[in-house]
């Protein structure tokens, strides 16, 4: 009965059970949409469940039921009752069913067995040998490069050599590039945790609080300035940097600064490390502003718009057909000898002020 | 409104931890509202002030730290920056110059260095800041004693 039912696991692409599931692996079956928790009267998701909340007795009341009886016309109601029947239980069911349907499926031994593993790898060796095939084309013990082989001296697979920094026997002997590859990535990632690590320890100087101990992951990130090396929580500083003026503040003397050295940032840098060297600042620096002129503008809006920050934007200015924009800077002599740079000048700016006189 | 209540408690712990730190601030939290302060701060040396003990008033703004304290003083005080008669504080970092680094035990030592340095161009307390201004530093430092004695000092007897 429950054959026609759609099975569950299939539908994400993965039943264990496979030929021998009590359920269909037919993808023209209905799957079963009806919470079985309201069946039995409370269901903890309320109104927020995934599933059907009807009551299947009710004859064509919902549209589970009765995308279930389209299908099957002749079958009757009582029909449908028994089929969420089963499968109201079918989970506490299945257990008991799959032995006797499909013994096949639970080895009575387990798989992993040490004996019958070590006399394939012997067997695998030997055919090695005779073949003679280059060392580079041997994989090495994996067991060994995860950590720890049990097997040891007596292991018929190579054992890679140690990797200083992860302390793992993960270098493959014959392999140059794929060593050199590990080395560096294994480096840089432990240059990643150390930094985590130092960063830790640093706080915020607005909230006083650790800035990688704050309770949402969107609040753990260190906000950089540009122009000094006090820390912040990102949220702390954008909340100062973008509080109303209030009380005759003035914008650059007192937002834009940095809180403790008073000198002025016109912008600030999101990471989640906090740097130690300037050349690692210099490196976050640099990753988000690549990171950044890879967006589009929504000011420039593809050449539609247009952007208040112009040739000082950190966006991508790129028109729909992925032309760059291309700025032309407008050099005038003042009176006193100087080039000045000109702003763009529109016709809607004289209106504008011919409107006011 | 919670951030400021959690900056709050955090300063409130550092005060208790180091209380014996600075021995020329006292800062209490109101029992009932942790926005509501009180500071006993002592004069500092060498000036009118010495050897009197000032009470000052703080209420903290729910936008704190973004926004800064309000303080002022409860004890009366003959200085040039404060006004005589509500003990309103003309001091750049509770204004303009605020900083969220700043914290209720800092605003504190700016206070007692503004007593040390008055600024007599931007007075609350003109007849103070005329007697500074004109040069007459004896006559504004007997002034401030008195006062001080009269107000800041445990009566004797």
């Amino acid at each position: 009965m429950s054959k026609r039912v759609l099975c569950k696991f299939f539908a994400h692409g993965a039943c264990l059970k496979g030929e021998h599931c009590e359920y269909s692996h037919d993808w023209n079956d209905p799957p079963n949409l009806i919470c079985t928790f309201y069946q039995k009267g409370v269901c903890a998701y309320g109104s927020r469940c995934r599933y059907d909340h009807v009551k299947v007795s009710r004859p064509q009341s919902s549209t589970a039921s009765s995308s279930i009886t389209e299908q099957r016309p002749p079958v009757s109601d009582d029909v449908v009752f028994g089929n969420t029947g089963i499968t109201s239980n079918g989970v506490a069911a299945a257990p008991e069913f799959s032995p006797s349907r499909s013994p096949s499926l639970i080895p009575s031994t387990p798989g992993w067995n040490q004996e019958q593993q070590y006399h394939e790898f012997v067997g695998e060796d030997d055919v090695g040998q005779s073949r003679i095939i280059s060392p580079a084309e041997i994989p090495i013990c994996s067991f060994a490069a995860a950590g720890n082989c049990p097997r040891g001296e007596t292991c018929p697979h190579i054992h890679g050599d140690l990797c200083r920094t992860c302390g793992k026997h993960c270098l493959h002997p014959f392999r140059p590039e794929e060593r050199a590859e590990h080395i560096k990535s294994c480096e840089n990632k432990q240059k990643h945790l150390e930094a985590l690590k130092q960063s830790q320890e640093i706080e915020c100087s607005v909230c006083l609080e650790r800035v990688l101990s704050k309770p949402t992951a969107a609040e753990r990130k260190f906000g950089l300035l540009s122009e000094c090396d006090h820390p912040f929580c990102i949220s702390c500083i954008r909340n100062w940097r973008s509080s109303n003026p209030t009380l005759g503040m003035d914008v650059n003397s007192t937002l834009r600064a940095c809180p403790i050295c008073r000198k002025l940032s016109y912008f600030v840098i999101p990471s989640v490390i906090w740097y130690s060297t300037q050349e690692e600042k210099m490196e976050i620096v640099d990753s988000y502003k690549a990171k950044l002129k890879s967006i589009d503008c929504k000011h420039f809006d593809f050449g539609d718009g247009n952007c208040p920050f112009g040739t000082s934007c950190f966006y991508k200015h790129a028109y729909r057909d992925g032309r760059l924009e291309e700025v032309v800077l407008r050099h005038l002599g003042a009176a006193d000898g100087d080039t000045v740079i000109a702003k763009d000048i529109r016709l809607s700016d004289f209106l504008a002020s011919m409107h006011l006189q | 409104m919670q951030a400021s209540r959690a900056r709050l408690f955090k300063e409130y712990k550092e005060v208790q931890r180091e209380k014996s730190a600075d021995p020329d601030i006292q800062l209490v939290c109101d029992d009932s509202n942790i926005f509501k302060w009180t500071a006993l701060i002592k004069g500092p040396s060498e000036t009118p002030f010495e050897g009197g003990v000032f009470q000052l008033a703080f209420s903290v703004p729910e936008q704190y730290p973004l926004q800064p304290p309000q303080v002022r003083f409860l004890t009366k005080i003959f200085h040039p920056n404060v006004h005589f008669k509500t003990g309103e504080i003309c001091l750049d970092i509770l204004k303009n110059a605020w900083s969220p680094a700043w914290t209720l035990q800092s605003v504190c030592r700016a206070i007692i260095a503004l007593m040390a340095h008055p600024e007599p161009d931007s007075p609350l307390n003109c007849d103070s800041g005329n007697l500074l201004r004109s040069g007459d530093v004896r006559g504004y430092q007997s002034m401030a004693r008195m006062y001080t004695r009269l107000a800041a000092m445990p009566k004797k007897g």
